[in-house]
C-alpha cells in the first residue's frame, strides 16, 4: 500500500509529531519548575511575613509589659505605703502574662508581690546569695532579662529586673518573673505539624524547640550537625540579629529526608537578643502548587492528544487521499481496459460482419450464378444443336424455364431481406384462416413433400378464430419453415403442424424429427446470411435467407418466433399471430 | 462387386473361349447378365471419359447432355465423396470439378487426388461460380489444370476441355 517514497514520508512526519510532544512536555516540565520557584519563594516571603510579626509581637508585648514596670518604678513619689502592692497588682493584671511580680527593697528583700502565694515574702537576696542582678540594675539604671533559668516551680522562666527610683535615689527593684510556658500557649499555635518553630539567643543556644528533644541553652547549630546540613549558616545569621530566609537540608545518617525552608526574625528585649525561627518541609510548597502541576498536566496530555489526534487525522487524510488516488488510476484503467475490450469485441463483430457480408455476397453471387449457368449451358447447347432431338430440347427449356423461376425467387428473397433491413416491408393485414393458409402452402410445397415421401399431419382445434395477418406472407412463412422442415428430414419423415389458441394470439408450430442442430447453430439461425454450415446448406439449398425473411415477417407484424431443437431429434419452430380483433367482438 | 475385377475375369473367359456368351460368363461368375454387358460396354467404349462434379442439378444434367452430344462418356458426381469414389472407380480422363460441393469441397477433392500416385495424372478443370484472383491461385497451386469460372462458354469449355486432353495424352 504504502510504497518508499510515501514510507519516509510517514517516518517524517512520526519524528515532527513526536518533537511536538517532546517539546509540549519539555514546556510543561519548565513551567512547572519556573511555578515552583516563584511559589516557592513568595512562600517564603510569606514564612518570613509571618515569622517577623510573631516576632514582633512577641517583642513588642515583652517590652509594653516591662513598661508597665517601668511606668511604675519611674514615679517620683517615692514608695508608697503598701510597697507598690496595689501597683503591683493591677500591672499584673493589666499584663495578664507575669507568672509574678515582687517588690524588692533597697536592702535587698522581697517586701511585697503579687500573687502572694507566689511571692517568698521576706527573702533577702543577700541573705540568700541572689544579690548579683539586683546589685547590677542597682548600679546601671537599667532594666535587666534574665536567661530563661528554672524557677523553684520547676518550669522555667525570665526575671526581668527592674531598678526602682525617686529621683535619683535607688528604691529598689521590682523582679517580674514571666513564664516560658505562657509565651508558648500565647504564641505557638499548633497550626500544623509539618512546621514548627525554634528560638535561640544571640550566642545560638537553643531556648525551645517545638520539634526535637535537644537540652536547653545547647549550642543549637552543634545538636542539629549530624542531622541537618545547611542550618548552621542560618544560626549564624541569626546570632548576628538578622531576618530573612533560607534552606536546609534534613538527613537521615548521610541521606537526604527533605528540604526545609526556614525563615527568622530577631526579637530585641532589652538586654535579651533572640531569633525566632519557623521551618517548613519545601513539600508544602508542591503541596500548594499540585493543583497547578495536575492542570498543567491536564492542558499537556490534552495537547499531546490533540496533536496525536491531528495527526493520526492528517495521516488518515492522506492515506485515504491516496488510496482514492489509485482506486481512481485503477478504475480510470479498468475503464479503459473495458472499452478497450469493447472495443476489441466491436472490431471482433465487425470483423465477423464483414466476414458474413463477403461470404453472403459469395453466396449470393453462387446462387445467382448457378441458375445462370444452367441456362446458359442449356441455352448454348440448343443453338449449336439445332437437330437433336425433340426430348432433348424440351428437357433442355423445361431447366432454362425453371432456372428463371429459381433466380427469380432469390431476387424476390434478397429484395425481402432488403426490406425488413430498412423497415419497408409492408403487411396487408387482413382476417386469415389459417387453415386454408397451410393448404396454399402444402400445395406449394407438394412435389418436393412427394419426393421425399413425407407427409405433414396438421392438428387444429376447433373453433380456431382468424388471424390478423398478411396472407401471403403467412403464405410464404409456412413455405419457408416447411421447406426447411423438408430439406433437414430424412426421406419418409413427417412433418407436424400444431396450431394452438392462446389469450389472444394463435401460437403455431412447425415441427420435424429429422437432423436437428446443436444449441451453438440455434442461436444463429435467425441471424440474416446465416447458413449451417456451407457444406450442409449446399446439400439442401438455399440463401441463407429463409429463417431471416421468416423473422422480419412475424416480428414486423408484433409477433415473437423461437425455435427449439435437438441434433437428430429434430427441430421446432414456434411462431405467433394475432388474433383477428372484430371477430371475438362480435 | 468391383467392375474391374470382373472386367478382368470376362476379359480371360473370352480368351479362353472366343464364342462365350454373356449369359454363360455371367453363370460362371455368378454375377447377373446385365453387369456383364455393362461390363463389356464400358469395355468397348473408347470414348473419352469425362467426370462432372456438381451439386446443382440443372446445371450438370446441361453440361452433361452437351459434352455426351459432343462424344464424351460422362459421369456424374454430386459430392466431395462420390467424387473421390468415381475417381476410383471410372478412371476418367478429365475431371470438371465444382469448387461448392457438399461433404468435401473442391479444393480438398483436388488436393486428395494429386497425392495419391494412380490419380494424380488426372487433368482436373475447376468449375466455379467464384471469379475471384484468389481462388484461381489457390486452385492452381493445388494443381489444377485449369480454372473456369461459371457461368461458362460452352464452345470455351469443350475447347479447354480437349486442351487439357491433349496435353496430357503428349
Amino acid at each position: 500500500m504504502w510504497n518508499r517514497k510515501s514510507r519516509w514520508n510517514l517516518i517524517l512526519f512520526a519524528v515532527v509529531v513526536l518533537l511536538l510532544i517532546s517539546s509540549i512536555f519539555f514546556l510543561w516540565m519548565k513551567t512547572n519548575m519556573e511555578v515552583r520557584s516563584v511559589v516557592e519563594e513568595q512562600y517564603q516571603n510569606q514564612q518570613l511575613l509571618l515569622t517577623r510579626q510573631i516576632a514582633s509581637s512577641i517583642e513588642r508585648s515583652l517590652n509594653e509589659r516591662v513598661l508597665l514596670l517601668e511606668v511604675i518604678a519611674k514615679k517620683d513619689t517615692g514608695v508608697p505605703p503598701d510597697n507598690y502592692l496595689s501597683d503591683l497588682k493591677s500591672v499584673y493584671d493589666v499584663a495578664g502574662m507575669f507568672y509574678v511580680v515582687e517588690y524588692v527593697s533597697e536592702e535587698g528583700t522581697i517586701v511585697s508581690g503579687y500573687p502572694e502565694d507566689n511571692v517568698p515574702i521576706g527573702l533577702n537576696l543577700y541573705d540568700s546569695k541572689q544579690y548579683r542582678a539586683f546589685e547590677m540594675v542597682r548600679d546601671t539604671g537599667e532594666v535587666y532579662v534574665t536567661d530563661p533559668l528554672k524557677l523553684m516551680e520547676g518550669n522555667y522562666g525570665s526575671f526581668i529586673w527592674i531598678p526602682v527610683y525617686e529621683g535619683d535615689e535607688f528604691r529598689g527593684a521590682f523582679i517580674a518573673i514571666i513564664q516560658e510556658s505562657d509565651l508558648k500557649s500565647r504564641y505557638v499555635s499548633e497550626s500544623n505539624s509539618s512546621s514548627y518553630a525554634y528560638l535561640i539567643d544571640d550566642k545560638g543556644r537553643l531556648l525551645y524547640a517545638d520539634q526535637g528533644d535537644y537540652p536547653r541553652r545547647a549550642s543549637y547549630a552543634e545538636v542539629t550537625a549530624s542531622t541537618s546540613s545547611g542550618l548552621s549558616d542560618i544560626i549564624e545569621e541569626q546570632s548576628k540579629g538578622g531576618d530573612g530566609t533560607g534552606k536546609y537540608l534534613v538527613l537521615d545518617n548521610g541521606t537526604m529526608v527533605e528540604e526545609r525552608l526556614v525563615s527568622y526574625s530577631p526579637i530585641e528585649w532589652y538586654n535579651q537578643k533572640w531569633s525566632l525561627a519557623i521551618t517548613s518541609p519545601s513539600s508544602d510548597v508542591d503541596r500548594l502548587i499540585v493543583s497547578v502541576y495536575l492542570k498543567l498536566f491536564i492542558v499537556a496530555v490534552v495537547s499531546v492528544l490533540f496533536i496525536v489526534f491531528v495527526s493520526s487525522f492528517l495521516v488518515l487524510i492522506l492515506f485515504n487521499w491516496s488510496k482514492s488516488l489509485e482506486k481512481e488510476v485503477d478504475e480510470k484503467t479498468q475503464e479503459l481496459k473495458e472499452s478497450n475490450e469493447s472495443l476489441r469485441a466491436a472490431n471482433r463483430k465487425l470483423k465477423e460482419l464483414d466476414r458474413l457480408k463477403t461470404e453472403f455476397l459469395s453466396i449470393v453471387s453462387h446462387e445467382l450464378k448457378t441458375p445462370l449457368t444452367a441456362m446458359k449451358t442449356s441455352s448454348e447447347f440448343l443453338l449449336e444443336n439445332d437437330g437433336c432431338g425433340l426430348q432433348l430440347k424440351e428437357k433442355m427449356l423445361d431447366i432454362i424455364i425453371r432456372n428463371i423461376d429459381r433466380q427469380s425467387r432469390m431476387v424476390d428473397d434478397l429484395l425481402d431481406i432488403s426490406r425488413i433491413e430498412s423497415d419497408r416491408m409492408k403487411f396487408h393485414r387482413e382476417p386469415v384462416e389459417i387453415e386454408n393458409t397451410i393448404k396454399v402452402s402444402l400445395e406449394v410445397l407438394a412435389s418436393s413433400l412427394k419426393k421425399k415421401d413425407m407427409t405433414v399431419q396438421v392438428n387444429l382445434p376447433d373453433g380456431l378464430p382468424l388471424v390478423n395477418t398478411d396472407k401471403d406472407k403467412l403464405v410464404q412463412v409456412f413455405v419457408n419453415l416447411l421447406n426447411n422442415a423438408v430439406k433437414f428430414s430424412n426421406e419418409g419423415d413427417m412433418i407436424t403442424i400444431d396450431v394452438v389458441e392462446k389469450d389472444d394470439h394463435v401460437e403455431i408450430s412447425v415441427i420435424d424429427n429429422g437432423i436437428g442442430m446443436g444449441p451453438e447453430e440455434l442461436e444463429r439461425i435467425f441471424d440474416k446470411f446465416y447458413q449451417i454450415d456451407s457444406t450442409s446448406t449446399r446439400k439442401v439449398g438455399g440463401s441463407g435467407l429463409g429463417l431471416s425473411i421468416v423473422k422480419g415477417i412475424i416480428e414486423g407484424q408484433g409477433g415473437t418466433i423461437t425455435a427449439t431443437s435437438e441434433p437428430d431429434k429434430g427441430s421446432r419452430f414456434t411462431f405467433t399471430l394475432d388474433k383477428q380483433q372484430d371477430e371475438v367482438s362480435e | 462387386m468391383d467392375g474391374e475385377n470382373i472386367s478382368g475375369k470376362v476379359l480371360s473367359l473370352m480368351e479362353e473361349n472366343p464364342g462365350i456368351t454373356t449369359k454363360e460368363i455371367s453363370e460362371k461368375l455368378s454375377v447377373s447378365e446385365s453387369q456383364v454387358k455393362e461390363t463389356l460396354e464400358s469395355m468397348s467404349d473408347i470414348r473419352q471419359k469425362v467426370l462432372i462434379v456438381d451439386d446443382e442439378m440443372d446445371a450438370l444434367i446441361a453440361l452433361k447432355v452437351a459434352l455426351e452430344t459432343e462424344g464424351y462418356n460422362v459421369v456424374e458426381a454430386q459430392d466431395g465423396y462420390e467424387a473421390i469414389e468415381k475417381v476410383h472407380s471410372e478412371r476418367p480422363d478429365v475431371i470438371l470439378l465444382d469448387l461448392m460441393i457438399p461433404g468435401i469441397d473442391g479444393f480438398e477433392v483436388c488436393k486428395q487426388l494429386r497425392s495419391d500416385p494412380l490419380y494424380s495424372h488426372i487433368p482436373v478443370i475447376m468449375l466455379t461460380a467464384r471469379g475471384e484472383v484468389d481462388d484461381k491461385v489457390e486452385g492452381i497451386e493445388l494443381g489444377a489444370d485449369d480454372y473456369v469460372t461459371k457461368p461458362f462458354n460452352l464452345k470455351e469449355l469443350k475447347a479447354r476441355i480437349k486442351m487439357v486432353l491433349r496435353r496430357n495424352q503428349d
